[in-house]
């Protein structure tokens, strides 16, 4: 395991793709939060804000980022024929899934740490003196709940797209695929009414997972935070299961 | 350079690859038929036969890539897939194109000699060996077909294997290029390793190959020593220059050998060697003006073997009897 665990670390880290796309999970978590904090400010004016989960809302955009980053290290591999390499080298495919898995897991928890950490701090820099709104320090408990757990839901969604990229096998098709699922539910639940409303967000993984951020009126979510990534961790296991199946039952 | 190892399903007994019994089918294609052959060391293996054949088939077979609906393929007499650190065992060049593009020729020996356990040191020494010194820190994408051809040898030498298979490895080489890969199997076969080379140009193996295993349409045509094949081809046939054709055909003839005059100056004898003939005219005082034993080149023998099924019985069942 740790002999597939370092190639596929090493192949991550030779491709200039990777630092790129791990500085923009960052500067796309990270920008949004800091504009969403400064424009919310001007114009709600009063009442309770979470600034914390709108400091996090980048995350919307980030994850598109990780699941690009999580896509290209499975997918590119079928586009040029370089996973038959990777097979006849490890010839245990389920060890190579897996190391995949950890290495874009290990790598996203850095990157998402990092955009979690700069939104909130960006996020508190951005907030006006004397609004009355207080972004919570992240070690206050329902704020480090926020940070951690969002943390944790970029790197399921990486895990996600892992999954589906190994089952899909296309670079383009896989980050269309996992796009809709994350932002289609999304959509569609405005379109309906509840309580079909309500179920459809307690089971797509975006809306379920990303209550994560709230850290007021939790009442209002539709699932609880830490359940909602249980959702979300269920589809990735999910999408990884079925990865590996296919592997073992497919040529490539 | 590979080090002994307690994994059991390392100790690899007997170096060969052994086919047995392939048959594959992709959807409405039988790509491989009832596949059979095995591969000795110590000898280059030319694995030859039209495109579509089912060579790459069975090489992405006896590496575990591809699963066969009947049959099993073993190196070693082992699996592939029950290979621990296969490279250290086996080296293939599946597919110069196998690699991702972005990545330099370096940073691709790099990660899979991490998989394997390899010391750095060893990309550098394939790197020498196949001549892609000075353009290994280059992106593969920018490489020719030949640049990458070398790149893929270098990858399937990483392991310093006893096993080295090679599909295709003469595609888009350049002169200089066929002429090393030639000499490249030379020198593994005469270090005692197993070497199948696939090709779908006979000439290229001209020379090269001492053993071929000729395929058509998923199965083995023949396998043969390359001199007893080209031997069995030529069958004896000699061609004969003279001014007087039709003395010469019957003083042949009176001496119990198969002549026709083929064209106004050439007598085409067969079933006998030059040196009979020569003495046969003598005797007779026949002038003649040359004599050339006819040899068939390998090309010859696989255009003939793969022009048609019928055709491939024959050589089959010739195979077979002896």
């Amino acid at each position: 395991m740790s002999a597939a665990l370092l190639a596929e670390w090493t192949k991550l880290r030779t491709l200039a793709s990777t630092a790129w796309l791990l500085l923009g999970t960052a500067v796309a978590t990270i920008g949004v939060g800091v504009a969403v904090v400064a424009g919310t400010h001007q114009s709600a004016g009063s009442g309770v804000v979470d600034t914390t989960a709108l400091a996090l809302t980048g995350i919307d955009l980030g994850q598109a980022v990780v699941v690009v980053l999580a896509v290209l290290a499975v997918a590119e591999e079928y586009g040029t024929g370089m996973v038959r390499t990777t097979f006849a080298a490890m010839p245990r495919r389920i060890i190579v899934l897996a190391a995949k898995a950890t290495t874009v897991a290990a790598l996203t928890a850095v990157a998402g740490a990092v955009a979690v950490a700069g939104s909130l701090l960006a996020g508190r820099a951005a907030l006006p003196a004397g609004s009355g709104s207080v972004l919570g320090a992240i070690t206050h408990g329902p704020a480090l709940r926020a940070a951690t757990g969002s943390v944790v839901y970029l790197v399921l969604v990486a895990l996600l797209a892992l999954g589906i990229a190994t089952a899909v096998r296309d670079t383009a098709v896989s980050i269309g695929v996992v796009l809709a699922v994350l932002y289609l539910p999304t959509l569609l639940a405005q379109a309906v009414s509840d309580p079909l409303r309500r179920h459809v967000e307690q089971l797509a993984p975006m809306t379920a997972g990303l209550g994560i951020r709230a850290t007021t009126n939790l009442s209002a979510l539709p699932i609880s935070p830490w359940e909602g990534i249980g959702v979300v961790a269920a589809w990735a296991a999910g999408a990884l299961v079925l990865a590996g199946l296919l592997l073992r039952h497919r040529d490539p | 350079m590979t080090q002994p190892t307690t994994e059991r399903t390392e100790t690899v007994t007997e170096q060969r690859i052994e086919v047995s019994g392939l048959r594959k089918r992709f959807g409405a294609t039988q790509a491989l038929d009832g596949m059979s052959f095995t591969v000795s060391p110590g000898r280059v293996t030319g694995f030859v036969g039209p495109n579509g054949a089912g060579k790459s088939t069975t090489i992405r077979v006896i590496l575990g890539l591809d699963t066969p609906d009947e049959g099993r393929a073993l190196v070693g007499g082992v699996p592939y897939r029950r290979l621990r650190r296969p490279l250290r065992h086996v080296g293939a060049l599946v597919d110069a194109a196998a690699l991702q593009p972005s990545r330099t020729g370096r940073n691709h020996l790099l990660w899979l000699a991490r998989s394997q356990r390899l010391p750095v040191r060893r990309i550098d020494e394939v790197i020498e060996l196949v001549g892609l010194a000075g353009a290994a820190r280059r992106k593969a994408g920018g490489f020719s077909l030949g640049m990458r051809q070398r790149l893929g040898i270098a990858a399937a030498m990483l392991g310093d294997p006893p096993v080295v298979i090679l599909d295709e490895p003469f595609n888009g080489m350049d002169p200089e290029g066929i002429i090393w890969i030639r000499r490249f199997l030379r020198s593994l076969a005469a270090e005692g390793r197993v070497v199948l080379v696939s090709s779908h140009l006979m000439g290229e193996l001209q020379g090269t190959a001492d053993q071929v295993v000729v395929v058509g349409r998923g199965r083995v045509v023949a396998d043969a020593p390359v001199d007893e094949l080209v031997a069995a081809e030529s069958g004896g046939r000699v061609r004969l220059r003279t001014a007087e054709p039709a003395e010469a055909a019957a003083a042949l003839r009176r001496d119990g050998l198969a002549a026709t005059v083929a064209a106004r100056d050439t007598v085409t004898v067969t079933g006998a060697d030059a040196q009979r003939i020569v003495a046969v005219l003598a005797r007779s005082g026949v002038p003649f003006a040359e004599v050339t034993s006819q040899r068939a080149s390998l090309e010859d023998v696989y255009l003939r073997l793969t022009s048609g099924e019928s055709e491939y019985r024959a050589v089959l069942d010739r195979e077979q009897d002896r």
